[in-house]
């Protein structure tokens, strides 16, 4: 009898499972690409172990979203308020194709990427386009629609298009109610599941411990809630109130708020420490300098590299394009003195990387918060453009506010009730690099001009 | 404008909601922020589309993020159950003290979103939102026919509440012309 149902193991959800269909997702041309695709672009370059790939995380975040999907959608979890204003969320006739839906979403959700992942996507592709788009068309692709037709059942590739790749980034396309929630489930700011295996899945391989936190009990905690109430939107009677306090059925209610995801008040530590853990991955592993820096010679590299300096949108050559033929070009680069791109070749796999002249501080911020590109213009006219670089980023997302179910059946904003989430900082980076042959001369030359540089006053453009 | 000079003007109208009252939760200062932008005329050049309780912009809150990386807005925590008011520091003071010329130029547009904004609910500004939302998107439709459009799209929105909006929205861009335009 042919097997139906299929696991993979995989270090950090024990188990994968997926059915035949599902397998045949897998085994696609997109799919299979990522495993030529680093998750952490060059982070390995200073964190050894951090070689895993794209693949890997596509097939977690399908895990997931499946183990997520059950625990939001069962009976016993679901909020009166979600079952008026998302009657989907209890349509039994729904959920297997929703849940279909939600996983190849989930597995398909970075068959965009570039070589190198985030490393080069925003200077090497055309105006308007990300990998997201990408990730649009290859989703649109003769191939794969025929792929989601043959599921039981069929997937319209809209609604996979919808939950894989969320309201930001499809804006052509209008979302239910019930499509917004459960594209959360994977691009959420707060509990997606994208984010949730990076971050197990990054620090495992990175060998740091801090990107850890006990998703099994938060994804038992997970719920669909309304959101947290804000003033004039009174927050309903609890359960638990005298009668003569709950609210008249006869007298017209509040509409309901619109729904988010949340947790209910057993999970708020779990969501601390997944909070936490994405501070600390990120002030210590995704801003890590020296990664930045290889990351910037990697761009220049592509830059110089790639035809036209543009990697092609064609759906044929994307595919063709991984890190396997990057690396190799890279190399030859390298050693090759007059190869387009060598110098940055050569500073990657000579470890000559740019080094730190400046980085943020919080008292530079508060003089000026562009403090870096002050920093960077004036280094330039001293040094030249071409040994100076900068980089600048910020934490994507907002505030950790989310909404709370709390034991007697109130719901709260998350910040009002956690201090640790409320006092976490957003994390943000501002690094000067320059070329190691000038960085003794860069940092006098900083050390005695740093005040009057990183001063805006006459240099601001108030028009 | 550049990255600073759009700080400092979401800065000024974050105080000014707080002056005039507002909340200034997210959704307060997505939503004046839009009007400021469409209605008003600010151009701060943030992308909305039609999400929670409205118009939302993924950009602008990356940008609030910032913000508060940058040590220019506060998050300021409320009592239980609500979520926390946008506050601006001393930074931000500054910040708008280096940008006078800026905030000269738009000071009365965003007094007027401040104005008229600050003292309303979430659910009114959602209508209030949503309906220069569907004005601004669907100039060639009647009123009635965007009315039916915003409640298919927030189906707690009901059509006379919708249409109730729009004629809010009219009063609102009458008075912005007849007073500043």
């Amino acid at each position: 009898m042919p097997k139906h149902l299929h696991e993979i193991r995989d270090p950090i959800h024990v188990f994968i499972r997926l059915n035949t269909d599902e397998r045949k997702v897998v085994d696609s041309p997109p799919v299979q690409r990522l495993r030529n695709i680093h998750q952490l672009a060059t982070t390995f370059l200073v964190y050894p172990g951090a070689t895993h790939r794209r693949f890997e995380h596509s097939l977690g975040v399908m895990e997931l979203a499946g183990r997520v999907f059950d625990v939001v959608t069962h009976p016993y979890n679901i909020h009166d308020d979600i079952r008026r204003i998302v009657p989907e969320i209890t349509d039994q006739n729904q959920m297997g194709y929703w849940r279909g839906c939600l996983k190849m979403a989930a597995l398909c959700h970075d068959i965009g990427h570039l070589p190198f992942s985030h490393a080069a996507e925003k200077e090497l592709l055309p105006e308007g386009w990300d990998h997201e788009r990408l990730t649009r068309v290859l989703l649109e692709s003769t191939e794969m629609r025929s792929l989601f037709n043959d599921m039981t059942p069929p997937l319209r590739p809209n609604d996979v298009i919808k939950l894989a790749i969320g309201p930001k980034k499809a804006k052509h396309l209008s979302f239910s109610t019930w499509e917004t929630v459960l594209a959360e489930i994977i691009v959420g700011d707060a509990f997606g599941v994208d984010r949730m295996d990076y971050l197990l899945r990054d620090s495992h391989h990175a060998g740091v411990v801090y990107g850890r936190f006990d998703h099994h009990r938060l994804i038992d905690t997970l719920r669909v809630l309304p959101s947290p109430p804000v003033s004039g939107n009174a927050p309903a009677a609890s359960p638990t109130q005298p009668a003569e306090d709950q609210p008249d059925p006869t007298q017209p209610q509040p509409p309901p708020r619109e729904p988010a995801l949340g947790v209910d008040e057993g999970g708020v530590h779990t969501a601390e420490a997944l909070m936490l853990a994405r501070f600390f991955m990120y002030s210590q592993l995704y801003f890590h300098p020296i990664r930045r820096a290889y990351d910037i010679h990697l761009k220049d590299f592509l830059k110089a590299w790639v035809d036209g300096g543009q990697f092609s949108t064609e759906i044929a050559r994307h595919l063709e394009m991984t890190d396997n033929e990057v690396t190799a070009a890279l190399l030859q680069a390298s050693r090759t003195p007059d190869a387009p791109g060598h110098d940055a070749a050569r500073r990657l796999t000579k470890r000559d990387h740019f080094r730190v002249l400046y980085q943020r501080h919080p008292d530079d911020v508060r003089v000026n918060p562009e403090a870096g590109k002050s920093v960077f213009d004036a280094a330039c006219k001293k040094f030249g453009a071409e040994r100076c670089r900068h980089d600048r980023y910020s934490q994507r997302s907002g505030a950790p506010d989310f909404p709370v179910l709390t034991k007697d059946g109130r719901i709260a904003s998350s910040l009002a009730m956690s201090q640790t989430l409320t006092q976490l900082e957003a994390v943000s980076v501002d690094y000067v690099f320059v070329d190691p042959d000038i960085l003794a001369e860069a940092q006098t030359w900083l050390q005695a001009n740093r005040e009057q540089t990183i001063t805006p006053a006459e240099e601001l453009n108030d028009e | 404008m550049n990255r600073l000079q759009i700080a400092a003007l979401l800065t000024h109208l974050v105080r000014r909601m707080r002056h005039h009252g507002g909340w200034c939760g997210e959704t307060h200062v997505q939503k004046s922020t839009y009007v400021a932008q469409q209605l008003a005329g600010v151009p701060l050049g943030f992308d909305f589309i039609l999400y929670k309780h409205g118009p939302f912009s993924f950009d602008l809150r990356d940008e609030l993020t910032s913000l508060r990386a940058d040590d220019l807005l506060h998050l300021e925590p409320q009592a239980f159950p609500y979520g926390p008011k946008f506050k601006i520091t001393d930074n931000a003071r500054k910040l708008g003290q280096k940008f006078p010329k800026t905030i000269k130029k738009y000071t009365d547009a965003l007094e007027f979103v401040a104005e008229k904004l600050a003292d309303k609910q979430v659910d009114e500004l959602e209508r209030l939102a949503t309906a220069l939302f569907a004005k601004s998107n669907f100039a060639g439709m009647d009123d009635h026919d965007r009315a039916a459009w915003i409640n298919q799209k927030k189906p707690h929105v009901t059509i006379e509440d919708a249409l109730a909006a729009l004629a809010e929205v009219d009063e609102l861009e009458e008075e912005f012309n007849s007073e500043l335009a």
